[in-house]
């Protein structure tokens, strides 16, 4: 199954949290799409966390009576399953003048809403989000793709205040409607 | 009426001009096999209508009732499970007015109903009742005439196989030389191999031979420029790019049936880069590695990669084990189906790492993978073109380094230096021959011998 502590965490309407909490971790969301919008892919990087899990599990189409099985499990083959240092290895490759896929770069941009926030403890901070991410690149390729990313948020103190545990990013797409995924969610 | 200019038997090309496409002798061939239409629609009815096609793995449906929706080139099917588990492979298509009769990837049915009219097709497709069948159709509906198409069904070691064409040979004889390379990744443990769930999809606008060649034959790009940064991804941040050495020491292998493969010997270096040191040292040492060692004899055991294309879509990488379906659409269009390969008595461990590296490296997201579609998109535009569509392209690579015969004493028609299109040139060939052959009475006569040889 899916993130059993999401599941709970939203099973019924979740209560509000403060305005500060709120506005806190909203700004954070979109100053990590900024970092990754203005291609600042190192200081994206500082914004992960050591024990970091990055999954993107596979969408397939299931009649209604499986609907619980439209995403591939922890078992299952994924999009993205990285760590931190696989991660590390991406911002290698991304920074490199030899990234093809990324070289000439894409033009990413990211609409984040619908930023819904459950605290587990004061340190962490389960936020569910809406993404928009459209991509274009070289001439004339266009990518949009939206998906609900599941973040679990640890807070740090760094200037950004908070490092990202764990994204688990449920994309809409089934068969994936690009050539690649060269960019992050 | 509308008359193409130049109709030959085959459409807007004769034969002679189809098998004047690749000019093995001079190196060159025409890029209009990757992008016109008529040779799109003749490859259908001429390469996929009539060839094994790959529809996934056993061990995606192990049970009776589960299913699969797969292609065949451009046509759809359904891959069920059957009670007596065997499988069933049929067009997912109602005959009444043609509704596609499954319409999920997967799951586990008793039976399938068309949603348009409430036809109903028990788990192998016949169809076992229609609504009101009495008063509609008098009762006279001949439900045994009116099941969708079947296509024959054949496994080799844990794959599927589907196959339209009565006439065609068995699946062993058409997978032939290929077995032997197949096995390396198939045949490495008694219990076989299993697959990690999950088939990963995505579009890339290129022709789906780009993808079939590169397979069959491109050990180029790999040890060149086209994967630098993906190797830059996968080895330690304190290892000097520069001193990591490409293999030099392999083979580029023709085959019958337009299958082409090669290979790395005695180097584990993209192992490394690509499945990470845990996978790396269970492949290369240890009692699974000694277990190959008796299964595969020793040359085999010691392949470090081995990418391979069976004739026309199923490719993979042996070792790597990620492999992929072709799904052409168009000519300007492919989808990619891919899936994992494990052991099945690898450690739970290894099996986790097999496939947390797959998905890093060769997946739409994969620090390999990443690069192919960036140039393959990139020259079907180009294609596009007609001054360029009239360039010949060069396919002369090896040439000089062909033999009949390797000192691995491994099978194939030909072979050649690892950097060599020699795979590249046997499958473009076979590509003409097939294409220009009317019927499997005609492919059995097809002259597969390499210019080399002749």
């Amino acid at each position: 199954m899916l993130d059993d502590t999401f599941k709970a965490a939203f099973e019924s309407k979740p209560k509000a949290v403060s305005l500060e909490l709120q506005h806190e971790v909203e700004q954070f969301l979109y100053w990590e799409s900024k970092l990754l919008t203005d291609r600042r892919y190192k200081e994206w990087f500082g914004l992960l966390a050591e024990d970091l899990h990055y999954w993107m599990p596979i969408r397939s189409t299931k009649i209604m009576r499986e609907v619980a099985q439209e995403y591939t499990d922890e078992q299952g083959f994924a999009h993205f399953d990285d760590n931190w240092y696989t991660m590390k290895g991406r911002i290698r490759k991304i920074m490199s003048d030899v990234g093809w896929s990324e070289n000439p770069a894409s033009r990413v941009r990211y609409l984040i809403g619908n930023v819904m926030v459950v605290p587990e403890n004061e340190n962490t901070i389960n936020v569910v989000s809406a993404s928009m991410v459209y991509r274009t690149r070289q001439e004339r390729q266009l990518d949009v793709f939206a998906c609900e990313r599941r973040d679990v948020l640890r807070r740090v103190e760094t200037e950004a205040g908070f490092e990202i545990v764990r994204r688990t990013i449920l994309i809409d797409q089934s068969t994936i409607l690009s050539n690649n995924l060269s960019f992050f969610f | 009426m509308n008359v193409k200019a130049n109709v030959g038997a085959t459409g807007a090309y004769s034969d002679a001009e189809i098998l004047a496409m690749i000019d093995e002798k001079n190196g060159k061939f025409d890029p209009k096999i990757y992008v016109d239409e008529s040779l799109y629609r003749l490859e259908l009815e001429r390469i996929f209508a009539r060839t094994w096609v790959c529809m996934g793995h056993e061990s995606h449906i192990p049970n009776s009732g589960d299913f699969t929706t797969a292609y065949i080139g451009e046509d759809p099917v359904v891959v069920v499970r059957q009670k007596d588990a065997s499988i069933r492979v049929f067009l997912n298509q109602c005959q009444h007015r043609g509704m596609r009769i499954c319409r999920a990837d997967s799951g586990n049915a008793k039976a399938f109903t068309c949603t348009y009219h409430g036809w109903a097709y028990n788990q192998g497709g016949d169809l076992v009742s229609a609504p009101m069948e009495k008063e509609a159709f008098g009762g006279c509906l001949n439900k045994a005439e009116w099941g969708p198409k079947q296509a024959r069904v054949e496994t080799y070691k844990g794959l599927i196989f589907a196959n339209w064409d009565a006439d065609a040979p068995g699946l062993d004889e058409y997978l032939g030389d290929v077995k032997f390379y197949m096995d390396i990744m198939l045949d490495r443990c008694e219990a076989g191999t299993e697959a990690i769930p999950g088939i990963q999809k995505w579009v890339i606008p290129c022709n789906w031979k780009f993808a079939a060649e590169q397979f069959a034959s491109d050990a180029y790009h790999a040890g060149t420029t086209s994967h630098l940064s993906g190797i830059m991804a996968g080895v330690p941040e304190d290892v000097d790019i520069t001193q990591v050495a490409p293999p030099t020491d392999g083979l580029n292998v023709h085959m019958e049936n337009g299958h082409g493969c090669g290979l790395f010997l005695r180097n584990p270096m993209f192992y490394m880069t690509i499945v990470g040191p845990k996978v790396t040292e269970y492949l290369t040492t240890g009692p699974a590695y000694e277990e190959a060692v008796r299964r595969l004899g020793q040359g085999r055991a010691d392949v470090n990669l081995c990418h391979t294309n069976v004739f026309p879509n199923l490719s993979f990488l042996a070792g790597i084990n990620t492999v992929r379906m072709w799904q052409p659409r168009g000519p300007n269009e492919i989808e990619v189906w891919t899936f994992t390969l494990v052991d099945k008595t690898a450690p739970q461990e290894i099996k986790d790492e097999w496939r947390r590296h797959t998905s890093r490296t060769f997946s739409a997201g994969g620090v390999f993978e990443q690069d192919d579609g960036e140039n393959w998109c990139d020259i079907q535009q180009v294609l596009q073109g007609h001054v360029a569509q009239n360039q010949k392209f060069n396919i002369e690579m090896g040439s000089h380094t062909v033999t009949a015969d390797n000192p691995e004493g491994f099978p194939g028609l030909s072979f050649a230096y690892t950097y060599s299109e020699e795979s590249a040139r046997g499958l473009y060939r076979y590509w003409t021959q097939i294409m220009t052959a009317p019927d499997w009475d005609a492919i059995r006569r097809i002259d597969q011998r390499p210019l080399a040889a002749e």
